[in-house]
């Protein structure tokens, strides 16, 4: 079990911040970290680096759609393969072999909290563009680490 | 100190001994969202708060003058309830020391169909959030939260932005998804301070090249719009009047005129023009001009359909290092300024 970690709430609360928080790096096998998302807040459709990924709701809701891989030539819109509201404390996996997922926070009232597990632990991952296919390469930072802001670098 | 009343499912006595133990004339900071209140409000915040509706206690339809009496509230948190309707915020609110006091009002969850007139005298107001409400439109008399650095217009059924929105100087966020936008006022660029905007989920086709100029901006979200990702070139083009083309004369030659001179209707007519983009041209237009979709590329990332207007057919756009016949279709990339200014933003959500 997990010891609860207290994020600075004020900060994160009142203004709009999509935040990752790392709690622990389970000596270089996983990623535990915990997903802070303001109201309305989503993320781009992205692939998971051939890895596992759980993620759990802690607080709030998120809704997850899936897509298909696009085609290699990626000439048109993605094509939905489903989508789902998950609840609080409710779980869902995802690895590349299933799909690829968008996941936001469709609430413009409550701000949401989720937990992902990430086996083995990746940094960088593509996302996608909805409307053509096209995938771009990005390098995943945290807001926090161990309960600790990290210092902001710029990548660039 | 702070005052906070959570919609957490306690019992009414409890909630009430709370209220009477902490209530106080320094209160700054009020949350009240009871969604999960079990019975009716307990006497104690019925002195603050009237509700409207029967006893099942299911939300505020109204807040009441008590309000008015705090004299430092900074956070005000009602979101979730039946606000909206006439007499929603109480009779006053311009001239209490709430209009003063207060930064942060989340009124999110609602069921304003318009932004009280009232709320726009809340001139310390630095947060407003009406995100999940029924608004239509947003007044250009929100100009006047001139501290305003957050604004959340999410969730609601708004049309169109007024241009007096970019007279905001200190806006930092601003959120308008999932709203029926249809297009952005190039205005907007003005909002030197814009940390993030959010669009997604509207109805624009195209963006205004002067985005490109809101340098600061860190996030952009544009998912689940009908951006164009192919320009169909508009082969209509109504030719200029002869008011215009002496107008374009007297501006691109520089011919001089005194306001004796011309009839007024004329001399405002002239301060209209509008300078043709391309660079090679330093021409001007009033009313007739020619809308062209120049493709860039967003960061490498995104090619993103920008709209601007040229003085004719012949004029090209500064985004194509060579001039183009009116017959061709080609979508260039990005070029010079184009891509300079689009590398400035640091990240771009268009998922």
């Amino acid at each position: 079990t997990i010891q609860t970690m207290e994020l600075s709430g004020t900060e994160w609360k009142e203004g709009r911040k999509y935040t990752r928080n790392l709690v622990d790096s389970g000596n270089g096998k996983f990623n535990l970290m915990i997903l802070c998302w303001g109201e309305g807040h989503g993320s781009s459709i992205h692939d998971h680096t051939d890895s596992h990924c759980f993620m759990k709701i802690l607080q709030g809701n998120l809704k997850e759609t899936l897509f298909e891989w696009p085609e290699k030539k990626m000439n048109g819109e993605m094509t939905k393969k489903s989508e789902r509201v998950l609840r609080e404390n409710q779980c869902a996996y995802i690895n590349d072999s299933i799909g690829l997922h968008r996941v936001e926070n469709i609430s413009h009232t409550e701000t949401a909290v989720s937990l992902h597990l990430y086996s083995p632990p990746f940094d960088t991952c593509n996302t996608f563009d909805q409307r053509t296919g096209h995938k771009h390469k990005v390098t995943m930072t945290f807001y926090s680490q161990f309960g600790e802001r990290t210092v902001c670098v710029s990548t660039g | 100190m702070e005052l906070e009343l959570e919609s957490e499912p306690e019992p009414e006595a409890e909630l009430a001994a709370e209220l009477s133990a902490r209530r106080s004339a320094e209160a700054r900071r009020l949350v009240l969202s009871p969604r999960r209140l079990l019975g009716p409000l307990p006497a104690g915040l019925s002195q603050w708060f009237r509700a409207g509706g029967g006893t099942s206690g299911t939300g505020l339809a109204e807040m009441g003058t008590e309000l008015l009496s705090l004299p430092c509230l900074h956070t005000l948190l009602a979101k979730n309830n039946r606000l909206g309707g006439p007499g929603s915020l109480p009779k006053g609110l311009g001239q209490a020391p709430l209009a003063r006091s207060l930064r942060v009002l989340n009124l999110s969850g609602n069921r304003f169909a318009e932004v009280p007139p009232a709320l726009l005298r809340l001139r310390g107001l630095r947060s407003l959030s009406l995100g999940g409400n029924r608004l239509h439109g947003i007044p250009p008399d929100i100009q006047e939260l001139h501290s305003l650095e957050f604004l959340y217009l999410g969730g609601n059924f708004i049309t169109a932005i007024p241009p007096e929105l970019a007279k905001l100087p200190s806006l930092r966020y601003l959120v308008l998804c999932d709203n029926k936008i249809q297009s952005i006022p190039p205005q907007l660029a003005q909002l030197d301070s814009l940390r993030s905007l959010s669009l997604h989920n509207n109805l624009l086709t195209y963006l205004p090249r002067e985005i490109l100029n809101l340098v600061h901006l860190e996030e952009l979200s544009l998912r689940g719009n009908p951006l164009v990702v192919r320009f169909v070139r508009d082969l209509t083009y109504n030719p200029p009047s002869l008011q215009e083309l002496a107008g374009r004369t007297v501006k691109t030659r520089n011919v001089p005129y005194a306001p004796s001179d011309l009839p007024e209707s004329l001399v405002r007519y002239l301060s209209l023009a509008s300078n043709c983009p391309n660079p090679k041209c330093g021409g001007v237009y009033f009313d007739s001009c020619v809308r062209q979709i120049k493709f860039v590329d967003f960061c490498g990332k995104y090619r993103l359909p920008l709209m601007h207007y040229l003085c004719s057919p012949e004029c090209s756009s500064p985004f194509s290092s060579a001039s183009q016949s009116s017959t061709s279709q080609s979508e260039s990339d990005s070029e010079d300024e184009a891509s300079v200014a689009a590398h400035r933003m640091q990240k771009v959500l268009l998922g």
